[in-house]
């Protein structure tokens, strides 16, 4: 069975394909602001224009035809309206044209699926951190539960203004993660925990208020290991309660090795497992749209618009 | 001595009489946030606990903390961890505790299932490691936030009825207060990420 996912939540314009649970191809394309953050039109736009192109190329990459196709996924959200819709209506041409089933997919969902695949770990945590979202995911009674998330701004939404005022242009997730290594000094940054639950916005705030009184190396550094330590605190927190001994950790800031590090050592200090995730199936993509949809496949499913507010734990989990 | 528990922050040893939390280092972060953290986290225990053990609630009595900062000894109390032997029939009394806990001006900042002890008929509240002083109905409504997720996600089957009885206990005890806590507590749900049914 061919399924092909598609992505398009955000920045990421993302074509997967696979069979029979196994991924054949995986393209992508991320829209890059020219100045400040994501402007929705904007990244719908890019989606538009670059969609049928990485189709293609997947298609190409897969080799396979669209015709082959059995079924047609998509990423229904959480995340941008305009975005969503890009992926919604591409698919309901598609498999309208080729008179095939479509499967709405949770975002959220699809990355803690791909993970379990790639990753081999049955029921692990799951640390999900990206721009807009921030999330420690655990798998309970049939449903995919947010043990603990961010009550304001996501880690990379904090991590890209920050290093917007500090010039970095967007992602600025790489560079601070540079600057980090060069950094020496910790400066003393709040440290928010609310049970299990993470806040942002206070340290957003502090950190634009040193910004010139410090080396940009030591803020960076400071940075990261203060919103990190606390992103592992909620992690931990996570596996112990819910009594889970494996960690995984999705999402753009996925790719940050400090982060990945943390993790390694949170999880070999309570005899845990940790898998670190590729950066191709960390970040958003399509293949984790058309996996999870392959599992979703003899879902029934009445409402297939697109849900900027979809809930984790709004998707019933029958196929686990 | 004896370790009963380890949690997500802490090694519970069983000392005799005593019970001692230790707060061990945690390699991941670094030492300029790990120490003060762990430490600070003890202090504050230890000062709601001796809030609340004097005003005659059910915590364990603090006894002391060790020089260096990240041991706490408190009395022993011979329960078992509530999320264990879950019942809803224990969620009014627990609904009264906390109440009884944020008139004091304490928001426990951490309030789970797992951090609740069943012994007999009797509920305490345990791990204030979170707490801190405040009187501000925005405070109080946190509390019930954290402890509604809490429920949510560890006892899922039996959240509606349990979050109720919870309230009721509750609302019971703050009396006309609870109005404006009630209004924060919507919120601050508000606020949160993702709502599709309000």
């Amino acid at each position: 069975m061919y399924v092909l996912g598609i992505e398009s939540t955000a920045h990421t314009f993302g074509v997967g394909i696979i069979k029979d649970g196994e991924v054949l191809a995986n393209e992508r394309d991320i829209y890059r602001p020219k100045a400040g953050g994501i402007i929705p039109g904007e990244a719908a736009l890019h989606h538009y224009e670059l969609g049928p192109i990485i189709l293609k190329r997947a298609l190409d990459k897969a080799k396979v035809s669209l015709s082959q196709i059995d079924l047609f996924a998509f990423s229904q959200g959480p995340g941008l309206l305009p975005c969503l819709k890009v992926g919604y209506q591409m698919t309901k041409f598609l498999a309208d044209k080729y008179d095939k089933k479509i499967i709405g997919v949770n975002h959220c969902v699809a990355h803690i699926e791909i993970a379990r695949k790639v990753t081999g770990l049955n029921d692990p945590v799951m640390l999900y951190v990206s721009g807009g979202n921030t999330q420690v995911v655990t798998y309970e009674n049939g449903r995919y539960v947010v043990f603990g998330e961010t009550q304001d701004i996501g880690i990379g939404n904090l991590l890209d203004k920050t290093g917007r005022r500090l010039g970095i242009p967007f992602p600025a997730g790489p560079k601070i993660e540079e600057l980090a290594k060069q950094g020496k000094n910790y400066i003393k940054l709040p440290y928010v925990i609310k049970g299990m639950d993470v806040s942002f916005s206070g340290i957003e705030t502090f950190v634009s208020q040193i910004i010139g009184k410090h080396k940009m190396e030591d803020i960076c550094f400071s940075l990261q290991e203060t919103v990190f330590a606390m992103l592992m605190e909620a992690s931990e927190r996570a596996m112990a309660y819910c009594k889970k001994d494996s960690l995984i950790i999705a999402g753009g800031v996925a790719a940050n090795t400090r982060l990945n590090k943390m993790g390694k050592i949170m999880c070999d200090e309570r005899n845990a497992r940790f898998e670190f995730m590729k950066k191709e199936y960390a970040g958003d993509n399509g293949a984790m749209i058309a996996f999870t949809g392959y599992l979703m496949r003899d879902y029934v499913q009445d409402d297939l618009s697109p849900r900027p507010d979809f809930r984790t734990d709004a998707v019933e989990i029958k196929y686990r | 001595m004896k370790v009963i528990a380890r949690g997500a922050e802490a090694i519970v040893y069983e000392n005799g009489d005593e019970i001692v939390k230790y707060r061990e280092e945690k390699k991941y972060r670094v030492p300029e946030i790990d120490l003060p953290l762990r430490k600070g986290r003890t202090k504050r225990e230890f000062t709601a606990l001796s809030t609340c053990s004097r005003a005659g609630l059910k915590v364990p009595k603090p006894i002391k903390i060790s020089s260096e900062g990240d041991k706490l000894h408190m009395e022993k109390i011979d329960g078992k961890q509530f999320d264990y032997v879950f019942s809803v029939d224990k969620m009014k009394d627990i609904g009264i505790l906390l109440a009884s806990i944020n008139e004091l001006g304490i928001v426990h900042g951490d309030l789970t299932t797992a951090n609740i002890l069943a012994k007999g008929e009797e509920i305490y509240f345990i791990d204030f490691g979170l707490s801190y002083f405040s009187k501000k109905d925005e405070d109080h409504a946190t509390d019930l936030f954290l402890f509604k997720n809490a429920l949510k996600a560890r006892h899922p089957n039996e959240f509606k009825k349990a979050y109720r009885l919870f309230i009721e206990g509750y609302e019971k005890t703050m009396g006309k207060e609870f109005k404006g806590i009630e209004t924060h507590l919507k919120d601050i749900e508000r606020r949160g990420r993702y709502h599709e049914n309000g």
